[in-house]
């Protein structure tokens, strides 16, 4: 509606809400400017300050961070180069990237087929399937990471494959537990498409392959590319099953930051600098996914809501 | 592990995906009666074969051996051949209850999570409430409140372990200002960092939320409301927030789901073996499990969590609403 419409602001007013700016503003105004200011303030310096910090400290030396410097009395930006050697995190990116990247491609890949299904034929048991894409979210991850890890130490003694301790282990792990979650947007999304479209294609002769090829994937690009994200986001995010479940050959970038706070137990300073560096660079990527697709996380938030 | 993030996101791109998709959304008329005819002839079932098999072989068959485990005397000698351990039926659960400190890690984990919960939610109305109306710089604002929502939980963690060392900077600007509060990551106050930190991690959520709840909010209210004159917090109390119970409510659940599963924060701010004040649900089934290698028992304590997330999840699961009136035969 119109109350996002964009308030046309004369040259010289303060950046803030002005009473009376447009008279539009003023119906749909929420809150008075000073009350604004402070809120806004006050969140805004409670997440820049920790992550100002961040910056900071990764650009200081291990004492200066232990000493609790906020502004870095000597600068480096040394850490930035010692930490690809120091505990591996050279291989534990790469090791996220493989995981998390294939995990999100392949989960696109099956969600949208299996939301294809569960959208447009109806069969019995669908409706349950649908309740259990949602229930299986919410299936906590420390029940799940035993029985997995005998699962796959089972496969091991009984059927000779070697599961634990590599990246394929991993790999069908995220795999399935982004499933639910990637299914279930992708079935949102393709709520969303007309018809027709499918209609006119099955006149034509088309298939269920082909009309699964030839219109829905052209047309559901963008709910694919949300659902992929959701899944390389909770491959790269993991904690627990991945030091659980990988040697340091195949461990991930958030294992290999985890190794910078065992470091501690030494009696030396821990490597404070190294291990901002590094946190910095793990959220890197993350980060810029969410840049670069913002818009349909919060323009699709604003623009649809929550039904 | 789906528990991590997905569960809040699940929300977000619910409505993302239906946002994005918005304009094509008008075409689709009512002839579910014909449709129907064409899709029960050829259905390609077997297309859900690859996806329920993987959901299958590795959620549904480790839940229910799961389950099965926590009946066995299950520990490091016996973990190879697990097939062969001691059945022991309950005598687990008996001893998580009555051996382990299981009862207070419940206690600990839901007082966390609400504690969390209660001071997140004004914070997450508040910003979105203020970023509501257009301002030069809103989008940047916006971007910002996204950041503690975006980082990986472990790099918030990290972040924070750091920070709140004895002698780190929290402890030095509290002492400018002659604050001495001691030790954060150890005793009992490592509860109350842990309630914090989740509450700069967990805020945006809310904020997310309220804000999809506030663009319901039609146009003719805030002229109706401007017209009788009301003052703004009688606005926002009795016109505006009635709009946000529902996206509040589910932010609540899905929220409170997330913190009670919530292992990364735990395990990356504190390590393992945890103070015991910060010993909740999911880092006591760890420790039991791959710090002590009672997997038997450990598995007992993880079915005791499943049955409390089991609660908010029932609730959740009868709001949402699985189905719309147009898929062909979608019979609610």
């Amino acid at each position: 509606m119109s109350t996002s419409a964009p308030t046309r602001r004369r040259p010289g007013t303060p950046t803030v809400t002005r009473p009376g700016s447009t008279r539009q503003h003023e119906v749909t105004r929420l809150l008075p400017g000073p009350l604004l200011v402070i809120i806004i303030g006050f969140l805004g310096l409670l997440v820049l300050i920790p992550v100002l910090y961040i910056f900071l400290a990764s650009i200081n030396s291990d004492l200066g961070v232990a000493r609790g410097e906020f502004w870095p009395s000597s600068l480096s930006m040394a850490n930035y180069s010692k930490i690809w050697t120091s505990v591996g995190l050279a291989t534990g990116l790469t090791n996220s990237v493989l995981v998390a990247g294939a995990t999100a491609v392949v989960s696109a890949a099956l969600s949208v087929s299996t939301a294809f299904v569960l959208v447009r034929y109806t069969f019995r048991g669908r409706l349950s399937i649908l309740r259990g894409l949602l229930a299986l979210q919410s299936v906590p991850g420390t029940l799940m990471v035993l029985p997995v890890f005998v699962l796959f130490s089972s496969a091991a003694t009984y059927l000779g494959i070697q599961v634990i301790g590599t990246q394929w282990g991993l790999f069908v792990t995220y795999l399935t537990f982004a499933m639910p979650f990637s299914t279930w947007v992708m079935v949102t999304y393709l709520r969303g498409l007309p018809k027709e479209l499918e209609e006119a294609a099955r006149i034509d002769g088309a298939s269920n392959v082909g009309v699964l090829f030839k219109i829905i994937l052209p047309l559901s690009w963008p709910g694919i590319v949300v659902s992929g994200i959701f899944a390389f986001l909770l491959g790269w995010n993991d904690v627990l099953f991945a030091s659980v479940m990988t040697r340091p050959e195949s461990q991930t970038a958030a294992v290999a930051l985890q190794i910078f706070g065992a470091s501690q137990e030494g009696g030396a300073i821990p490597q404070y600098g190294q291990m901002m560096a590094a946190a910095l660079v793990c959220a890197a990527p993350v980060v810029i996914l969410y840049l670069i697709f913002q818009r349909y996380l919060v323009g699709g938030l604003t623009a649809g809501g929550v039904k | 592990m789906s528990s991590d993030a997905s569960n809040e996101l699940l929300v977000a791109a619910e409505a993302a995906a239906t946002g994005a998709s918005g304009p094509t959304n008008g075409g689709s008329g009512n002839r579910g009666a014909k449709r129907r005819g064409l899709s029960e002839r050829n259905r390609p079932l077997w297309m859900l074969i690859p996806g329920g098999a993987l959901m299958i072989i590795i959620i549904i068959v480790p839940l229910l051996l799961g389950i099965y485990i926590a009946g066995l005397d299950l520990d490091q000698y016996t973990l190879r051949k697990w097939i062969s351990a001691p059945f022991i039926g309950v005598g687990n659960f008996v001893e998580a209850l009555s051996h382990t400190p299981l009862l207070r890690s419940v206690w600990l984990s839901v007082s966390y999570s609400l504690l969390a919960m209660i001071v997140t939610l004004p914070l997450g109305i508040a910003a979105a409430v203020a970023t509501q109306n257009a301002f030069k710089g809103r989008a940047l604002v916006r971007s910002i409140f996204l950041i503690p929502y975006v980082l990986p939980s472990f790099v918030v963690a990290t972040v924070w372990r750091t920070m709140l060392q004895p002698d780190g900077i929290v402890d030095k600007v509290l002492g400018t200002v002659g604050v001495h509060p001691g030790l954060w990551l150890n005793g009992p106050q490592s509860y109350w960092t842990l309630v914090l930190v989740q509450i700069w991690a967990s805020w945006p959520f809310i904020y997310l939320l309220a804000l999809a709840g506030l663009q319901a909010v039609d146009h003719e209210v805030h002229e109706a409301s401007a017209l009788d004159g009301a003052l703004w917090w009688k606005k926002l109390r009795f016109v505006v927030f009635p709009y946000l119970k529902g996206p509040l409510s589910l932010a609540v659940l899905i929220g409170m789901l997330h913190h009670i599963n919530n292992f990364t924060l735990p395990f990356v701010l504190f390590g393992v073996p945890a103070p015991s004040d910060v010993e909740v649900l999911p880092i006591l089934t760890y420790v039991t499990s791959f710090q002590s290698f009672r997997f038997g028992l450990s598995a007992a304590m993880a079915f005791v969590s499943l049955v409390l997330i089991a609660i908010p999840l029932f609730v959740y699961l009868r709001a949402v609403r699985l189905d719309d009136g147009e898929t062909p035969g979608g019979t609610k």
